[in-house]
């Protein structure tokens, strides 16, 4: 079936029509494939065209000689309801065939607020949401992503899971799907490496590629503004820094660092076959590579092409960075102190004191940046009113430096799985506008955005929930809780209601653990020993910093557990491991 | 999305000059969602002389469904707007057109077809406004044309 005539009578009626179109330059409609599989990214087409993971994988299978990937996205919802009305069901933007008819569609889970829309997306689809309901005409439902070491609040809805890497392991789940019953694909599922199938699994363990692989070059060209609209080369995966709250920087390891001959020959290459302005260099903290001087200057040989970093890091060499990169002061830049005092920085391991922050905004100021924002956490473990208001202390001083505008965002701590800050508790709403209170007086010196609470503890809910939490995700479906990351679709209210209706132990959730806690997440291995993890909290709320894993092993345990090494081009060298 | 496909033919085009550089192009009247396009219309400059293999270059990397037909020089100081007299439009009826276009629709087998001339910058026809079930704009029209007046108001 082809949706493509019902979509030309409704076309014209919706917001940005163009989001629905598919076809994009680019695109792959591979006519002749064993295995068809279908990437949905659980929110607009918008924001889904800006996910990499999607783009590496789609190259991967469509090179392949026996399988196919078409893409699909979750229709806003002036366009779901008039899908509706025409009986027009999710369909895929290459083939326009829904959803349905594929052998596999696989999501991708990045955020714990898009959950409903993988439910959305799926009734949309006329796919039975729950895994126990599907039968040998179902396609295989898989989801990979971020959340997936979580993946306790999507259990019944999920057919198998891949925790980490997707780059090999995607072929291997496509091959195993080729033919048999239902039963027989998730249990030849369940054996592969780094799959974890509900009901055929008992544990799983991370999947991590040792070296970066082939990247992306003929990359989608979107018709219509998306998020991030730029070419985009993956510098380096992972994080060394071991900031105590990051879940990335932990389920991301080790750092593997493309070479920077490497990173220009993708860069010239995509830019010839897409014709982009600008290229991302993609990573959690691009100023981290080791070649990353060479990297820039290598760059700028490049005709009409501009570079961007996805962040800065607070020190002067990663603004002297950010100038290199940029002739133009876009927006302004952003900073993420996290904490505003220096006890608390070493608390959450960001080592930098008060001089490097001020010389990082010295130069920022002095390279001609206007405007400068920065973040924030509330709630992090051993936080004190006195360092609440050293925030404020902050934005003064950094006011003063001359700046035309500063301002902040103060989000709330969420203690993520897998981190050593597992363990500590998450405040709840009203203690955390108690602390924000405390610095109103400096929205004298700073814009000051403080993101809403509620959310915050409905994020915790989600992302430590365990396997009762899918009730909830059903019922928040259901009562079009969905686009929940959309301020205006967010309704805490109704969401608190859900979790009443379902017995969620909110406060228990919330509250802190010790070692001996079992974690509804300690059933998936990241690599990372929980007394590893305890070991950091410890040390974090003694205030002692622990170093970053480039300079000297932290023996967290990634490396002599799944036979992996920090993969650093600059150096020449390898991280050696102690005995 | 121009812009891109010219940049994908390796052909250098000049930029606008300032911190964020962009290509220098310049178009024709747009058009509202779900029309479609015979006379689209673009001005480039490019750094080098440019032969007519360019068209079969710009279409080899273009997206399905746009693709050029013609170029022609034009002297530096060229505006659209000054030659750009207004455009061809014509709209399909599968059912019966509304009575004060009837007289001058064009009827193939089963097919109503109205031409309509709209003068540059006015409003356009839009999709399915007067029940027809395909609009398309057909030509472009320049200064040495003589529009007919009669129908020249709409």
């Amino acid at each position: 079936m082809n949706v493509l005539k019902n979509l030309v009578g409704i076309l014209d009626k919706v917001q940005k029509p163009s989001r629905y179109i598919g076809n994009e330059y680019n695109a792959i409609y591979k006519k002749k494939a064993n295995v068809r599989l279908c990437l949905v990214f659980p929110d607009l087409y918008d924001i889904g065209m800006s996910h990499f993971g999607l783009h590496i994988l789609y190259d991967i299978v469509n090179s392949s000689d026996f399988a196919s990937c078409e893409r699909s996205y979750l229709p806003w919802i002036d366009m779901q309801g008039l899908m509706k009305e025409n009986s027009t069901p999710l369909y895929s933007y290459e083939s326009y065939r829904p959803l349905r008819e594929f052998d596999v569609v696989g999501f991708t889970l990045q955020y714990e607020m898009s959950y409903t829309n993988v439910l959305r997306a799926l009734r949309l689809s006329n796919i039975p949401l729950h895994n126990a309901d599907r039968s040998d005409s179902d396609p295989i439902i898989i989801a990979g992503g971020p959340c997936t070491v979580n993946l306790n609040p999507m259990k019944r809805f999920i057919d198998a899971f891949l925790v980490g890497d997707g780059e090999e392991a995607i072929l291997e789940m496509l091959d195993a799907v080729r033919s048999g019953t239902r039963e027989e694909k998730l249990r030849k599922l369940s054996t592969i490496r780094g799959v974890y199938v509900p009901g055929f699994s008992n544990k799983v363990s991370r999947r991590i590629v040792t070296k970066m692989g082939k990247a992306p070059l003929a990359q989608l060209v979107p018709y219509t503004n998306v998020v991030h609209d730029r070419a985009v080369v993956e510098i380096l995966r992972g994080c060394t820094h071991g900031c105590r709250f990051c879940q990335a920087g932990m389920v991301y390891r080790p750092v593997r660092e493309r070479s920077a001959k490497e990173i220009y020959d993708i860069v010239s290459n995509v830019v010839q076959r897409t014709g982009y302005e600008e290229i991302s260099l993609l990573s959690l903290s691009s100023a981290d590579h080791s070649q990353i001087n060479e990297i820039v200057s290598l760059l700028k040989n490049l005709d009409d092409t501009s570079v961007s970093i996805p962040s800065t890091r607070v020190d002067a060499f990663s603004v002297k960075l950010a100038n290199a990169v940029s002739s133009v002061r876009k927006s302004g830049i952003t900073l993420a102190p996290e904490a505003g005092s220096q006890r608390l920085r070493n608390v959450i391991n960001k080592g930098i004191n008060e001089r490097e922050i001020f010389d990082a905004l010295e130069h920022a100021r002095k390279f001609g940046w206007k405007r400068v924002k920065l973040y924030f956490m509330l709630g992090l473990p051993t936080e004190t009113d006195e360092d609440v208001i050293e925030i404020g202390e902050m934005l003064k001083r950094v006011k003063k430096m001359g700046f035309e505008s500063v301002s902040a965002t103060l989000g709330v701590f969420v203690p993520k799985p897998h981190t050593p800050f597992q363990f500590a508790e998450q405040i709840k709403p009203e203690e955390a506008w108690r602390r924000y209170k405390l610095i109103s007086w400096a929205k004298r010196f700073a814009k000051i955005h403080f993101t809403d609470p509620r959310k915050a503890l409905i994020e915790g809910v989600l992302s430590r929930g365990s396997e009762d939490t899918c009730k909830v995700i059903e019922m928040a479906e259901e009562r079009d809780l969905v686009f929940a990351d959309w301020g205006e679709m967010f309704r805490p209210d109704e969401w608190f209601e859900v979790f009443e209706e379902c017995g969620i132990k909110v406060e228990e959730v919330m509250s802190a653990k010790t070692l001996e806690y079992e974690f509804p997440w300690d059933f998936i291995n990241v690599g990372i020993y929980k007394e590893y993890l305890w070991a950091e909290y410890e040390r974090a709320l003694n205030g002692i910093l622990t170093s970053d894993c480039r300079e000297s092993c932290t023996k967290c345990g990634v490396c002599m557990n799944f036979g992996v090494r920090n993969v650093l081009k600059g150096k020449g060298k390898i991280v050696p491991m102690p005995n | 999305m121009i812009e891109r496909v010219l940049k994908r033919t390796g052909v250098r085009f000049e930029q606008t000059q300032g911190f964020h550089q962009r290509m220098k192009l310049s178009f024709g009247q747009a058009l509202p969602t779900g029309i479609i396009d015979l006379s689209g219309l673009f001005v480039v400059s490019s750094v080098r002389p440019i032969g007519k293999e360019f068209i079969d270059l710009v279409n080899s990397v273009s997206p399905k469904g746009f693709e050029i037909s013609n170029f022609e020089e034009v002297p530096k100081d060229f505006k659209l707007s000054r030659v750009l007299n207004g455009y061809e439009f014509k709209m399909l009826f599968i059912v019966t057109p509304p009575l004060d276009m009837l007289e001058t629709a064009l009827k193939v087998n089963n097919i109503w077809i109205v031409k309509l001339y709209i003068p540059f910058n006015s409003s356009v026809p839009k999709n399915g406004e007067f029940g027809q079930f395909l609009t398309l704009r057909s030509k472009a029209l320049f200064s040495e044309v003589q529009v007919d007046q009669s129908i020249g108001s709409r």
